[in-house]
This record gives structure tokens, C-alpha cells and sequence, in this order.
């Protein structure tokens, strides 16, 4: 979230899209409410679902699954065509006046420098015309035809109503009513708000989805104010937390990224990833990246990370170049044998994982595997599951006892960044222990075997240190959040202060790249106070901005920040926007309210004044980048697994950049008669994530005792189903028993001239238990994933339903 | 309590077991009915060791007291369920002089009108508080609707069985002294039968089925 | 909030049915969870129970304008003041507490249901293993330790509140105001007023198991209020009466002449 939760209150317009706010994130929901009731706040549920969001929405607007950007390029052709965008922003916040390079295109559904049998892009194309010195070619005026405003205006004016309804299944009324309300925040004195969720990740086209909700914000002038930004709502997982610290397979804590087999020295890997600018108003901030990297290295390896040695870089793994090793790769390469062991820590991927036959086919290919969870669950079971012969599977399972988040301290981050320290509440049961203890005692394990036998490439695992335990080595929770803060590791001055060694750095711009310091997550510096006192324990309530920032309440990242790029609330000479919702304002020598974005003057003050989009190599919003895989603009392609045979927009029907499994169990049917329906997944407020937690509470499975499908009394009456028969669910990959709801809150949709059914079913049960309450909607899911983060298309693939 | 010589028999042994079936259970369901339609007699269920108890015990006298209905009513339907005109309504006009000297009330059968009022509200009363327990019992399986309905229905009954249930107590017995030995003995004296029932005393004999105490059964041959 | 008349307001408007209250409830009361069916609901358990004091009710409804709503009503026990279920209870199990809500001493209850029937919400439920009838009693333990009941504190959006009487109905009408159309205070106006009301956003016949006109049901009001006292009357009148009737008009001669000297020589 570039907000917070509580500032939700204060948007003019809340679209909820791509999330089920109201089932999933009902506490983040309660601010919106508020700001319903409060402060008039509009708020704008689509989904293909009317859900318990749509139910406290002013109103809600269904469309058909995988169409996002369909309905958002409509959107940004009725800004710009329109003029409802926020001039001064765009002018001067974004890129929109940069001259693009003269061979940049767009045909047919396809950018410049596709590569067809590589399924790639060569984005040399997709750059700026650089002047005299090096900085990007612009035009204030907007008008030169190759400005990113004049490109983005021509490529999403095919975007028309007609198309994005007909594409969407949306009507055209319904479609006006969401762009003029949520046009009308492209004013400095309102503020629109984007709330998403998985509804948007979980798309071949997911990245992009979020991508054109962040240029409709610039666009706007939604981003850095009060009441605006892009919110990916994330929950109670501490999803986070964990995407902060490194979930993701490309990235390591903080952002920072896994070196790649070609980056064979620190230099050549520094040099990739640390971006350069020569417009001196630009902060570009990650030219600060090999302090952050550095430090980082100096905390896995301490002083054994020297300069001679580049800090123990050699011995950081590498990707190989290009290889994408997300959960579906990785089930991928266990199916084919290569993976042979699997620790399952906190997760259940038989039920939660896309095509959930062929992850536990893939499971039994395992030598061993071990669970690290509070329950059993259908992973670590998969030996006994349905179809699979105990006797015949060869692989070992090990089921350790973990405690649960009240059973353990440490820290929890919310959407919002705000990263709260928490207490133990409870003793865990029996033999249960932190999974962080657990990881010690293995490395622990290892570490001395290692010592005693050697092996190879030993040094890494050596040289890790890893001693976040007291005397009688139970992990210490403390400990190892001082070390991801960072120390210093040589007495320093900064400013005229006094670091001592072994003190806690107070903030990530003390952060050095010459082995001075350590940090294991660059962006949690600041976490603790230099003198070690614990900032994520804070429980100030006091809101001197009256804007509910509560800046004493915990510590969010970063550096205390409460809504990222809030210099863009204020005009170029430091003056809010919006008087009546003063985030940010520069009196003349320092800037007052949220902690600001670099404490530089406006950039109106061409000597010491700075662009606002700190982390952006240029200082502004990107309307045209090429940071995506599949274009600097983004585009509507179908799912995978599609209604259609043919995209209305152009003859590329999918996502040009997917990765696509081709093994046997990969099995996928488009455009087919035997799969008719569209389908989408999801969880229910009742039952967490994959429910392996949840399932065995009885007081919520009673709330939601088994599987079920909503279906549209529409398509029931087609199929003779009625309310709470139990019907099949088959896809290309396999198939679910379950209840059929028959309900209102599906409708069907009329898409390029015909009618279009759509169905959806939560995923979050499973074999195990309860023992009648049928098994993961996964089983249906097919794996394919974005072309930029392998998330998989959980939320748009077809099926076909009969009666049982 | 044994009977004299020349008593006249007027009930027979199943006839006064029946009738003590019905009393003490219609007693005991009074007195436990009471103990929960009014919380000041809340106390009447400490004997049975709380309310609980004695809902038990309602319960089950209910049990008690449909046979016990049933055969009263077979027994006494005849003699006591149907009035006798225009004699019975003579008797009403004064009430058979239970309440004002009246020099000679009319005659009567075996029952007076006001035993037989007294019998029909128990059986008209009776059954509909067997009905209206039996659905209050099992009140679940039916719509709460009805179910309010039995509850006033009982009430009703209450207060219909009550008052005649203690006016035939006090006739029964200090009211109408010699009375009680027709339930215990089933013999009265004939001065007794001549006053309270001289019609069916003079019947009964003419018929020649009067069995008095100590004697042989008179049977009178008809030529 | 000690010692005063307290209601708790549903504002369904608010309410997101995430069932936070039904869980919160169970918890704070030790009331199990039992094995279900998805009958083509969220609505689950289908109905209250011994087990489900309190229940949120999921309804699909189309409006006059053809807009889909899905309403949501958190039932359970209304507190009314003037209680049909206090009015039956032979055993004053149920009971009016001093926040003016209806409370159950289950201890005291026998299992009559009468109250079951009695109420004109269709609420106290009746659990045969214990032979008892349970029914929400506004966490009675909770008030008296100055907390919240255990739905409102688990609400996440503010749908459930409680306070004083007059606060919480003024409350109420400014919200319905603010919200216009067809938004009703549901609760103040009848059965003496309840001590739990809703906010309504639609008309009240709109909702499923919802009573359009509560009242006590009259059979109730005639069996309690006029049969009771009535059979009082009556059966101590006769009970005076035969008194009286012994010592004015005596027992009623039934000896013969002479018969009653001559008991013991028969005839």
C-alpha cells in the first residue's frame, strides 16, 4: 500500500476492484465504511461476484473475469478524452511529457521487439530521446506526438465504450457510471482510491493490471495525497511482511535483487541494479543500492565478509539468467523428478497451489519432505490422499510441530507498512516451536555437520551466521529483528554524531557500502532507535495532522513514512493541494506533517528542489516504462483460458509474454465447448487462505462446513440444477464434487454478442478434513501465471458443471 | 370406616378406583400446576425437590389421569352426563337447596345437575387438557400458534375443573356428611340415598338391583 | 453504563456479515459449533439453535428498481420490555435484569418451551440433552464486569453498539435519517420496546423471520393476564365460599329420622 489503512476514510472514492475488502480484509473495510458514513466517500465495487463488498458498496458493477483491462483502458480513453486528468500532476509528476524513441510501436496487439519464439520482448525500443545530457527529451505542452500523453491517448483511444463493454460483459451505463464517478477525483482537491487484492495478481495479466490502475492514479493525481494511492489490500498472513522479507523468488529482503548467474562479480551485479540519472533534480534514490546490498551481505556474513572477498558475494546463489523459479516452476521441476526434497513451511500447497492433481503427483516424486505446521495438513498427508497408494510411495514425511503467530513474539507488518511489534500470548502446545527456532536449530545442525565432515561449497553455509538464540539456543525473536534493522560494525560519524560500534543504525541513509554496517533488510533500518530501543513496541495515539497518521503508533517502513510519495501532494512549490486534507507543506525551509519523501525543497526550486518520486531513476511517475514484460503500456489479452477464440482488440488472444508448462498434466481447453463457463476462485471470510487452519474449528466450519459453486439461477435453470444439489465441476485438468448455490449475485454476461456464463468457487477445502467437505477448487486451476511474477491465473479459466 | 347393616351400595369397586385414579391424580396435577402457573407457588415443588420435579411429576400424573378419564367417563356417562327434564331444571331453580333453605328440593337420580355439571366440565375439561398437555408436552412439533392456544386453553381449564373440583371436595365430605363412604366403601345409608338421590333409590329398587349391606341381593320375579 | 436501561443498536447498514458475532458469541458463551450442510446458503447454521444464540441471516433481494441487495440481519433475542418469554416462565429462569434486558438463569429453567412459544420472534431454543431452553442474555456476566457483550466487541465496522436507552434510539433516528429511503428504526415501538434495535435499510416486511407487528401474543396476554388472576378469583372464591357456606349454611342434613341415632342398629 502506497497508504495506510485508516486514510482510507478520506478518499472521495473508493474503487474496489480485483478484492473482496468486506470477506477479506474486514477490518481494513471498517475504514471505508467509515469514510461511507463519514465523509460521503463513493464506494464502487466490480467483480464478476456481488459479494458481502458489493453489498456496502454504493453500488457494484459485475464483470467478467480477466477483463481488467479492458474496463480500465476505457477508463484512461474517457480521462483523456475527457480531460478529467489533473494537468499540473501529469505535467509535471509524471513522465507523460517525455519524447519516446522514434522506432517505438504498437501493432496489432503487439509493442516493438517481440521476440516470437522466445516469447519475449527486447525493450530497446522502449526508451526515452535522450537531449545534450542524457536526460529524458520533454514537452511540457503534451502535444508532440511522441510524448507518452499524445502514445497513451492513441493507444487506449481503441479502448472505446463499445469495445470495453462488449469485451467486459459490463454495459455501457454501468461502465460511464464507474468513469465518471472515479474521473472525477482528477482534481487537486479530490481523491480517488484503488483497493485490490488477489482478484488482480491472479491473472496471466496481473502485473498489467496493476500497472494501468497506477496510471489511471497518475493520470489523476491520486498518487502521494491524502484519500488516494494504489492499495494492494494484504491481510492477516502478514503477506507484507513476508513479500518485505523476500517471499518472492526474485527478490532478496527489502526489494533488493537475487543475483543472477551472469553477475559473476558484486561490481557487474551493483552495476545492473543501480540505477543512474544526470538530471540533477532527480533524487534517484536507489543510487544508494550498494549500500543497502552491501550491508545486507555484511549482516548473512559478518566479518567474514571482507572487501577482498566482496563481501562474501561468490557465495550468495544465483539465478541462472532468465529462469523463473516461482511455486509453479518449482512444482514443475519436482514432477519432472529434478526437485527431491521440499521443507513446507506454513503452507499448504495440495490445496492452495494452481493444478493441485499434478502438485501432489509431484509430491510423490519427493525423497523426502518436511512440514512445518500447526495442523496436518493435505500436503504433508498427500501419501494418504485420495487415489494415492501408501505403499506405493517411497517418499519420507516429517510433520513438525510449529507454534502459532499468538504463540511466539516478533514482528507483523500491515498493508499499510506499519511494522508492530508483538507479544507471545500463549504457550504452544506440546513439542510446537517457533518456525524461526526451528530454522536455527537445522542450520545449526547443518552448520556443525558441515564443520565436522566439510562438503562441498562449504563456506556459505559456514560463514553464515545464523545465532539469534539465548544460552540454551531457543530462538530469539529480538534479536534477529536488531540484526534486520542493522548495526554499525566500526565506530562512525555521521554529521558530526558519534556512532559507536555494535549500535543500532537509526535510519537506512546511515547505511554504508564499505562493510561500516549491516542490515539485513535495508528498509526495516530505522526499526530500532541507535540506542536499541524497540520503535515496532510504540503506542503513541496522538495525530498532530489530524489525518489519523498516528506517526507514534509502531514504526512503518520506511523511515516512519505513513503514505510513500507524499511530496506529490503539494504543487511544485511545496503548497498542498488540498488545503482541507494538508498532508505535506514546505514552509520555506523544511516540509511539515508526514514524514516527507527526502527532505529537499520543492522541485520548483531548480538548485536544491528535487523531484518527488524519489525511487524512480527520472524523479517522476512512469505512464510509459519498461519495467513490464509485456509492453510499456499495458494491454487487454484474454486468460489463458478463455471464452473466446479471438481477442475483440487484436489477433494476440493471450498475454505474448506467458510462460507456458507443456508437460502432461498441463492440460488446458479454450475457446472449448466442453468447458463453456468461466470461472473464478477464492476464499471465504470463514476459512483462512487455504483453510488448513481454519477446517478444523468447529465453529467456523460450521459457518462454511464444505465446498460449494455459485452459480446464476440463469445457467442453474439452463442445467436443471437447483439450490443445494451437488454438482460436478470439471475443467481440462480435473474435476470437484461440491453444492450448488444457486444465487442472484451471479449473472451472466453478454461478451461479443453472446451470452457468457460465470461460476466461482472457493478453494479452501480439502480432503483431510472435514472428511465430507470435498476437495480444493485447485484441482480445477490451470498453472499459468503472469508474465512478470509467475502468480497463477487462479481467477480466470473455464469449466463445465453437471448435475452429479 | 366399615359399613353398616342395611347401607346401600352405590359404586362398585372399579367404579371407586377409577374415581380415586382420577381424584389424586387431578390433585396432584392441580397442585403441581399451580406450583408453576404462579412463581408465589413456586414453593410447591420443594417437597418434589424443585420445578424441574415437578413438571416430571405433572407430566406424568397427566398420565395418570387420561385412563382414569377415560373410564370415569365411560362409567358415568350415563347417570351423570345427561339431564333429566324438566326435574334437573326445577332442581337448578333452587339450587337443590345447597344454598338457601328450600323445604323439599326436587328429586334426583343418582346425580344430582350439579354432579352432573360438575362431571361434564370435567370431561368436556379433561380431555382438552389432556390435548392441550400433550401438545405442550411435545410443544416443539407444533406451530407455536397453536401451542399459545393449548397454553390459554389449559388455563381455561384451570379455572373451569378448579371450582367444581373443590365444590364436589366439600360436598364430598364435611359438605355432605355420610357422602364419603360412597367412594370408600361404595355404601351409604338410606337415609342418605333418600335424600340425595331419592329417585334413583326408589328405581333402583323397583328394579330390584338394590344391594344393601348384610342382606341377600332382593330378587324380585316379575309374573 | 452500570445500572442503566442499555440497548444494543444494529445498524444493518453497517454490517458485513462476517459473522464475527456469531463466532464471538459461541466463544464467550462455550456454546460448540456442530457439523452442517451448505444448503445453498451462507446462512449457516440454517436457523438459531440452542448452540446459535445469535445468527446472521444472508437474504437475496431485488428491490422495486430491479437492484440486486443481499441483506443481512444479525437475529437473536430482541430483550423486549415487555417479554412474552418473562411473562410464561413458571420458574423465573427468565428474568428482566437491571439493564432492562432479559436474562436466563438456566439453572432455574425446567424445560417447560413455554417460552419458546411465547415469543413473538421465534427465539429461545430448546436443547434436549440438558432439558434446558437457551436463548442470548445480552452477555448479562459481560455488562456486570463493565464489558462489552461479546458480538458488539467483535464487530469490526461499528454495525453493532451499545449504550444508553434514549443515546442509542437517538442514534439510530439520525442515522436513518441520514441515510433516507426506505431506512426504518425497528424495535423502539412496540413490545414496550426492545432492548436490542435495528437500523434497518429496508422496510421491515422485506426480511425473512422478521415480525412486521410484534406484540405479545394475545393468547399469551389472556392466558397471563386475565386467566391467571381470573382462576385466582375463582378458586379462592370457592375455597372462601364452601368456608363460608359450612359456617352459614352448614352441612347438609342427610340422616333420616332417627336414622342418625341409629346408626349402629341398621334397619
Amino acid at each position: 500500500m502506497t497508504n495506510h489503512w485508516i486514510d482510507l476514510q478520506h478518499s472521495d472514492c473508493i474503487l474496489i476492484m480485483g478484492s473482496n475488502a468486506a470477506e477479506h480484509h474486514p477490518i481494513a473495510f471498517k475504514w471505508m465504511l467509515r469514510g461511507k458514513e463519514k465523509n460521503g466517500t463513493r464506494l464502487i465495487h466490480v467483480d464478476p461476484r456481488f459479494t458481502r463488498t458489493s453489498a456496502r458498496c454504493d453500488y457494484h458493477v459485475p464483470l467478467r473475469s480477466g477483463t481488467d483491462i479492458a474496463f480500465l483502458g476505457g477508463m484512461i480513453n474517457y480521462i483523456l478524452s475527457s480531460d478529467k486528468y489533473f494537468k499540473d500532476y501529469v505535467v509535471n509528476y509524471t513522465n507523460a511529457s517525455f519524447i519516446v524513441a522514434e522506432d517505438f510501436g504498437f501493432n496489432d496487439g503487439l509493442f516493438t521487439g517481440y521476440d516470437k519464439d522466445k516469447k519475449k520482448y527486447n525493450k530497446e525500443t522502449w526508451v526515452f530521446e535522450k537531449d545534450f545530457s542524457g536526460n529524458p527529451k520533454k514537452d511540457p505542452s503534451l502535444n508532440h506526438p511522441r510524448c507518452v500523453f499524445q502514445l497513451l491517448k492513441k493507444h487506449y483511444s481503441r479502448y472505446t465504450l463499445e469495445k470495453a463493454s462488449s469485451i467486459t460483459g459490463v454495459s455501457k451505463e454501468d461502465l460511464m457510471k464507474v468513469y465518471t464517478d472515479y474521473g472525477s477525483t482528477g482534481t487537486g482537491t479530490r481523491a480517488g482510491t484503488i483497493c485490490y487484492a488477489l482478484g488482480w495478481t491472479h491473472h496471466s495479466t496481473g502485473t498489467q493490471n496493476i500497472r494501468t490502475m497506477a496510471m489511471i492514479q497518475l493520470l489523476l493525481g491520486n498518487i502521494g495525497i491524502c484519500g488516494g494511492g494504489v492499495n494492494a489490500l494484504r491481510g492477516e498472513p502478514n503477506v507484507q511482511g513476508s513479500t518485505d522479507h523476500c517471499i518472492l523468488y526474485g527478490n532478496l529482503p527489502g526489494y533488493l535483487k537475487m543475483p543472477q548467474a551472469s553477475h559473476v562479480s558484486l561490481e557487474k551485479y551493483l552495476k545492473k541494479y543501480t540505477p543512474v540519472t544526470n538530471d540533477p533534480q532527480s533524487p534517484n534514490y536507489y543510487q544508494n543500492y550498494p549500500k543497502f546490498y552491501v550491508s545486507f551481505l555484511k549482516s548473512l556474513f559478518d566479518d567474514k565478509g571482507t572487501p577482498e572477498n566482496e563481501f562474501g558475494y561468490s557465495w550468495m546463489p544465483k539465478l541462472d539468467d532468465g529462469v523463473p523459479y516461482s511455486l509453479m516452476h518449482l512444482f514443475d521441476a519436482m514432477y519432472k523428478g529434478t526437485v527431491k526434497g521440499l521443507f513446507s513451511v506454513g503452507t499448504d500447497p495440495a490445496v492452495s497451489s494452481p493444478n493441485a492433481n499434478k502438485v501432489r503427483k509431484a509430491l510423490e516424486k519427493l525423497d523426502w519432505l518436511v512440514s512445518a505446521n500447526i495442523f496436518d495438513n493435505e500436503t504433508c498427508s498427500f501419501w494418504k490422499g485420495p487415489g494415492v497408494d501408501p505403499k506405493k510411495i517411497k517418499t519420507e514425511c516429517f510433520l513438525l510441530p510449529a507454534s502459532a503467530s499468538m504463540e511466539k513474539e516478533g514482528s507483523q507488518t500491515n498493508s499499510g507498512r506499519w511494522v508492530q511489534w508483538k507479544y507471545k500470548a500463549a504457550e504452544a502446545p506440546g513439542e510446537a516451536i517457533p518456525v524461526g527456532e526451528m530454522f536455527i536449530k537445522i542450520i545449526g545442525a547443518v552448520q556443525t555437520l558441515y564443520a565436522k565432515e566439510g562438503g562441498i561449497n562449504s563456506e556459505p553455509i559456514l560463514n553464515f551466521k545464523c545465532d539469534y538464540h539465548d544460552r540454551s539456543g531457543n530462538f530469539v525473536a529480538l534479536e534477529a529483528a536488531k540484526q534486520i534493522n542493522g548495526y554499525f560494525l566500526r565506530d562512525t560519524v555521521i554529521k558530526d554524531k558519534v556512532f559507536k560500534k555494535g549500535q543500532l543504525v537509526p535510519t537506512f541513509g546511515m547505511l554504508q557500502d564499505d562493510g561500516s554496517t549491516c542490515s539485513g533488510n535495508w528498509l526495516m533500518a530505522g526499526s530500532f532507535t541507535a540506542g536499541g530501543e524497540n520503535n515496532m513496541t510504540k503506542r503513541g495515539k496522538d495525530d498532530p495532522t489530524g489525518l489519523g497518521l498516528y506517526p507514534n503508533w509502531t514504526w512503518a517502513w520506511p523511515v516512519n513514512r505513513r503514505i510513500l510519495y507524499n511530496r506529490a501532494s503539494c504543487d511544485i512549490n511545496g503548497r498542498p493541494y488540498n488545503p482541507k486534507r494538508k498532508l505535506l507543506e514546505w514552509t520555506g525551509e523544511k516540509w511539515v506533517g508526514d514524514v516527507p519523501d527526502g527532505g529537499w525543497a520543492p522541485m520548483a526550486d531548480k538548485q536544491n528542489g528535487k523531484y518527488p518520486f524519489i525511487m524512480k531513476a527520472d524523479g517522476v511517475g512512469s505512464l510509459f516504462g519498461p519495467g513490464m514484460a509485456e509492453g510499456p503500456f499495458s494491454e487487454h489479452y484474454e486468460p489463458y483460458e478463455s471464452p473466446l477464440s479471438k481477442n475483440p482488440l487484436s489477433s494476440q488472444l493471450n498475454n505474448p509474454a506467458l510462460h507456458v508448462f507443456d508437460n502432461d498434466m498441463d492440460q488446458t481447453a479454450s475457446g472449448s465447448e466442453k468447458f463453456p463457463y468461466v470461472c473464478t476462485t477464492y476464499s471465504c471470510t470463514e476459512h483462512w487462505c487455504s483453510g488448513a487452519l481454519t477446517r478444523w474449528q468447529a465453529w467456523l466450519l460450521e459457518m462454511q462446513p464444505e465446498a460449494y459453486i455459485e452459480i446464476s439461477e440463469n445457467l442453474a435453470q439452463e442445467k436443471g440444477i437447483k439450490n443445494g444439489e451437488r454438482v460436478k465441476v470439471s475443467s481440462a485438468r480435473g474435476f470437484v464434487k461440491c453444492v450448488a448455490m444457486v444465487t442472484k449475485r451471479f449473472r451472466p454476461f453478454l461478451v461479443e454478442g453472446r451470452t457468457v456464463h460465470q461460476v466461482g468457487l472457493p478453494f479452501n477445502y480439502g480432503w483431510l478434513f472435514p472428511e465430507d467437505g470435498g476437495d480444493s477448487a485447485n484441482i480445477l486451476t490451470p498453472s499459468v501465471g503472469d508474465a512478470n511474477t509467475h502468480c497463477p491465473e487462479y481467477k480466470a479459466f473455464m469449466v463445465n458443471v453437471t448435475k452429479v | 370406616m366399615i359399613p353398616q347393616k342395611g347401607m346401600i351400595k352405590v359404586s362398585d369397586a372399579f367404579e371407586r378406583i377409577v374415581h380415586w385414579c382420577l381424584a389424586i391424580s387431578c390433585i396432584i396435577l392441580m397442585i403441581s400446576g399451580l406450583g408453576m402457573m404462579f412463581h408465589s407457588f413456586n414453593f410447591l415443588a420443594i417437597p418434589v425437590g424443585g420445578l424441574k420435579n415437578l413438571k416430571l411429576v405433572h407430566n406424568f400424573s397427566g398420565l395418570i389421569f387420561i385412563p382414569s378419564l377415560f373410564f370415569g367417563i365411560l362409567i358415568w356417562w350415563k347417570e351423570a352426563g345427561v339431564f333429566d327434564f324438566p326435574d334437573d331444571i326445577e332442581w337448578v331453580k333452587c339450587a337443590g337447596g345447597y344454598l338457601w333453605h328450600v323445604d323439599n328440593p326436587p328429586e334426583t337420580g343418582k346425580y344430582n345437575p350439579g354432579q352432573k355439571a360438575f362431571f361434564l366440565a370435567v370431561a368436556i375439561f379433561g380431555i382438552i387438557m389432556i390435548i392441550s398437555g400433550i401438545i405442550m408436552w411435545f410443544s416443539l412439533s407444533f406451530s407455536a400458534g397453536t401451542v399459545r392456544v393449548m397454553y390459554f386453553l389449559h388455563a381455561l381449564g384451570f379455572l373451569v375443573i378448579f371450582p367444581f373440583f373443590f365444590i364436589h371436595l366439600y360436598l364430598g365430605t364435611i359438605g355432605v356428611p355420610g357422602s364419603f363412604p360412597a367412594v370408600v366403601t361404595g355404601y351409604v345409608s338410606r337415609s342418605w340415598c333418600e335424600k340425595q338421590c331419592s329417585k334413583w333409590l326408589r328405581e333402583i329398587e323397583e328394579e330390584g338391583k338394590l344391594e344393601v349391606f348384610g342382606e341377600e341381593k332382593t330378587v324380585v320375579e316379575h309374573h | 453504563m452500570k445500572g442503566s436501561e442499555i440497548v444494543q443498536l444494529i445498524d444493518t447498514t453497517l454490517c458485513t456479515a462476517c459473522r464475527g458475532c456469531q463466532v464471538a458469541c459461541k466463544q464467550w458463551n462455550e456454546n460448540p459449533g456442530l457439523r452442517t450442510k451448505n444448503w445453498g446458503s451462507y446462512q449457516n447454521p440454517p436457523d438459531l439453535g440452542w448452540n446459535t444464540w445469535t445468527l446472521v441471516r444472508f437474504q437475496e433481494y431485488v428491490d422495486s428498481k430491479g437492484t440486486l441487495k443481499w441483506l443481512f440481519r444479525k437475529d437473536g433475542c430482541m430483550h423486549c420490555t415487555d417479554a412474552a418469554c418473562v411473562k410464561v416462565c413458571p420458574s423465573g429462569a427468565l428474568y428482566h435484569t437491571e439493564f432492562g434486558t432479559v436474562g436466563l438463569n438456566s439453572s432455574l429453567c425446567i424445560g417447560c418451551k413455554e417460552c419458546i412459544a411465547a415469543c413473538p420472534f421465534d427465539v429461545p431454543r430448546y436443547h434436549q440433552e440438558t432439558d434446558k431452553v437457551l436463548k442470548c442474555d445480552f452477555c448479562y456476566n459481560r455488562l456486570k464486569g463493565n464489558e462489552l457483550p461479546a458480538c458488539v466487541k467483535s464487530c469490526p465496522t461499528g454495525a453493532l453498539s451499545i449504550g444508553r436507552k434514549d443515546a442509542m434510539i437517538e442514534k439510530a433516528y439520525r442515522r436513518v435519517k441520514q441515510l433516507g429511503g426506505d431506512a426504518n428504526v425497528y424495535g423502539d415501538k412496540f413490545v414496550g420496546g426492545t432492548h436490542l434495535i435495528y437500523v434497518l435499510g429496508e422496510k421491515p416486511e422485506v426480511y425473512d423471520k422478521l415480525p412486521t407487528r410484534p406484540a405479545v401474543p394475545l393468547t399469551i396476554i389472556a392466558w397471563k393476564d386475565w386467566l391467571k388472576p381470573l382462576s385466582l378469583i375463582a378458586s379462592g372464591g370457592v375455597v372462601v365460599g364452601a368456608f363460608l357456606h359450612y359456617l352459614t349454611h352448614g352441612p347438609k342434613d342427610t340422616g333420616g329420622d332417627g336414622d342418625q341415632t341409629d346408626q349402629g342398629g341398621g334397619k
